[in-house]
């Protein structure tokens, strides 16, 4: 049974005119020590994915069922119950608690549990031990670089030992070095067995993933399934693609760019095979293998 | 939980002191003004009662008009407060009538005269010169210290017996026995002086008897101008154990002189401190009800400052939704936030109103009485506003959508 099975799962935001479709009937299965990387454009539905499956918003349409039971339409107070328990979220902008203190912030989710203040302190005390945290316990949140409230904020999402971690854009924030610390400790807990999302705008860190999607306009385009440690194909793509902006572009706007995503609406061009041969060039020079 | 909740409410709470302490003023003022009222209400009531025990058990009163339904009892809603400011219908033949019933021992009217009295020195204007007869000697627990009482034998002398109060301060540390004095121009020989009355000053005429000149009633009928002005009459039977009866034998004598109309009142002791507290607590609930119009505001203010920082901190929420609060610990956090604040707000109100107490035992003869139910009812009072007046914000709160609030600010 896979743990995430989602099935014509669409959002609609808004109403009347002003109707947005930020999912169209998705369908997503992730199993269980998957981490899968998500990949697209701004707007293109991400973090709405995200979110229905961290149970912070519900599906207008479709059906959720995390490790084979249907959550989407579960009560608001199961649904926390769901997320404090099985679902640990990281967010590009950390969501530390900003007036009380590392430890505090690491031990609320066990309050929630009904944790005794003693106890919970103690494993928030371990955990931050494990993200390399122990000697800012008594920081507040602002006194932190970036990396360490990340850090901080990671030691919060693993707290209640989660089987999901949701991470958004998790490096969003971050300079390469604290990028990198945080990235390692995602892949240290995904091969602990656990299962993380991430959604990243950085193609290098699909390096990470053993699965990534790339979605567009709502619509999961394309899913690779990959070796960890190499970057991922139609990322590398966009990597390493130089676009010459056409009059077509800019006739189009912000939307031309959505061609680098790779999917079925991407159409063969001559001047779009000439381009990849000369991207796969550069690849092979790189020691990578060549895209078809 | 509500350890937890607790310090969480106080350290968010204490992040912004100013607006929460403004907040709290409301209860505070509230609950102080509550708390003095009700204090002061029940102050009175134990003045009263404690003069009115004074008297003694086995004295009966009469009072002019027809104060309560006796019909069914002393109880207070029968109160007729319009008895209280009608002219007296008292009369001396009423009290010469009653002294010659069999059960009663002693008669003494309670003519009210005036309330200024001067020597040549000094002038007094807040005593009770009161006319009555010779027979009050034995109604009052009050004792002559000094000379003595006038006597039956001369009903219509310018004697006075004066209050040990008055004593001091219209003849200082002169004996006054067989100095006189002057009331509406007319002069009095003091006879005696009664010694110091052990109960504290209330300005009820009938009972301090330290600021009071006692005169016969024929002079007093004749300064004014021969009217009477009989507040009450007081009376003290033979028997003790026998009121009711020499209740009912005033009751009819009295009919008899009134021409069966019944516009006076016989009253027992129980039944005066009966009507006395119902009159103050009548008085004091009506008072500290306007008081609680303040409690109302303030626990509107508490309202108002709690959808504020509801608002404020919809981000706070959205994050501690995504680790797993749930609504109702959500909501719990803001109703203890709420109570912190009333609660608080309570507490200092107490705390403020005994710096009131004191203040008003120092500058005034007020004497405030505060009790434990009375503070525990304010307490409580502000526990229940508290509730009441943040469940709105914190519902608010919690039925917060997780992802709306994440993304608010």
């Amino acid at each position: 049974m896979a743990l995430i099975e989602l099935q014509e799962v669409s959002k609609l935001y808004g109403f009347g005119d002003a109707t947005t479709l930020a999912l169209d009937e998705v369908a997503l299965t992730v199993e269980k020590g998957e981490f899968l990387a998500i990949m697209g454009p701004s707007g293109s539905g991400k973090t709405t994915l995200m979110n229905l499956i961290g149970l912070l918003d519900r599906p207008t349409h479709g059906t959720y069922a995390l490790d084979g039971r249907n959550v989407a339409r579960l009560r608001p107070n199961r649904q926390a119950r769901v997320r404090r328990d099985r679902i640990g979220f990281v967010f590009q902008f950390y969501n530390l608690l900003p007036r009380i203190n590392v430890l505090e912030n690491v031990a609320l989710p066990l309050a929630y549990r009904g944790m005794t203040p003693v106890r919970r302190q103690k494993q928030a005390s371990d955990m931050l031990e494990r993200v390399g945290m122990r000697d800012r316990e008594y920081f507040l949140p602002r006194q932190l670089s970036g990396g360490q409230t990340q850090r901080a904020a990671i030691a919060r999402a693993l707290i209640n030992k989660p089987n999901i971690i949701i991470a958004d854009e998790p490096t969003g924030n971050l300079d390469s070095t604290d990028s990198k610390v945080v990235m390692e400790l995602l892949s240290d807990i995904h091969r602990q067995g656990n299962t993380i999302l991430l959604v990243t705008h950085n193609p290098e860190l699909t390096r990470y993933a053993n699965r990534v999607i790339y979605m567009r306009d709502g619509i999961i385009v394309a899913d690779e399934k990959k070796p960890i440690g190499r970057m991922a194909k139609g990322a590398r793509r966009t990597y390493f693609r130089k676009r010459k902006t056409t009059d077509r572009d800019i006739v189009a706007g912000v939307s031309a760019l959505m061609h680098d995503v790779p999917g079925k609406e991407v159409t063969e061009t001559p001047k779009r095979r000439k381009l990849r041969h000369r991207n796969n060039k550069i690849f092979k020079h790189l020691g990578g293998r060549a895209i078809k | 939980m509500l350890n937890g909740n607790l310090k969480a409410a106080i350290s968010s709470l204490s992040r912004t002191k100013w607006r929460s302490f403004f907040t709290m003023l409301g209860i505070i003022i509230g609950i102080t003004s509550v708390v003095t009222v009700v204090s002061l209400g029940e102050g009175l009531k134990q003045q009263v009662v404690g003069q009115i025990n004074h008297l003694g058990r086995d004295v009966i009163t009469v009072r002019s008009g027809k104060l309560v339904n006796q019909a069914s009892g002393t109880s207070v809603s029968n109160l007729n407060l319009l008895a209280f400011f009608s002219a007296s219908t008292l009369t001396g033949h009423d009290a010469a009538s009653l002294s010659s019933l069999p059960s009663v021992k002693a008669v003494a009217p309670m003519d009210f005269v005036t309330s200024s009295a001067k020597t040549n020195a000094k002038e007094l204007d807040n005593l009770f010169v009161i006319g009555t007869t010779p027979d009050v000697s034995q109604v009052l627990p009050e004792t002559v210290e000094y000379g003595d009482f006038f006597d039956q034998g001369a009903p219509d002398q310018n004697y006075a017996v004066i209050g040990n109060g008055v004593a001091q301060q219209l003849f200082g540390e002169l004996n006054p026995v067989g100095q006189s004095l002057t009331i509406s121009g007319r002069s009095f020989l003091v006879r005696g002086v009664l010694a110091k009355s052990s109960t504290s000053l209330l300005s009820v005429a009938e009972t301090d008897f330290n600021s009071a000149i006692l005169i016969p009633l024929k002079p007093a009928e004749e300064l004014s101008s021969g009217q009477t002005n009989i507040l009450q009459i007081l009376i003290k039977a033979k028997d003790a154990n026998n009121l009711d009866a020499t209740v009912n034998d005033v009751h009819s004598a009295l009919l008899k002189t009134h021409q069966g109309q019944e516009n006076f009142t016989v009253l027992k002791q129980y039944e005066l401190l009966n009507i006395a507290g119902g009159v103050i607590n009548q008085l004091t609930g009506f008072i500290s009800g306007i008081a609680a119009i303040s409690l109302l505001v303030g626990g509107i203010g508490i309202m108002d400052i709690m959808l504020v920082s509801v608002s404020e901190r919809t981000r706070e929420i959205g994050i501690r939704k995504a680790i797993g609060a749930t609504n109702r610990q959500i909501l719990n956090h803001f109703l203890v936030e709420g109570l912190v604040l009333s609660v608080g707000g309570g507490l200092i109100g107490v705390v403020a109103s005994l710096f009131v107490f004191g203040m008003l035992r120092i500058y005034t003869n007020l004497q405030p009485v505060i009790t434990l139910p009375v503070m525990a009812l304010a307490v409580g009072v502000s526990v229940v506003l508290g509730i009441i007046f943040s469940v709105v914000p914190a519902l608010k709160a919690a039925r917060k959508n997780p992802i709306d609030a994440l993304r608010g600010e």
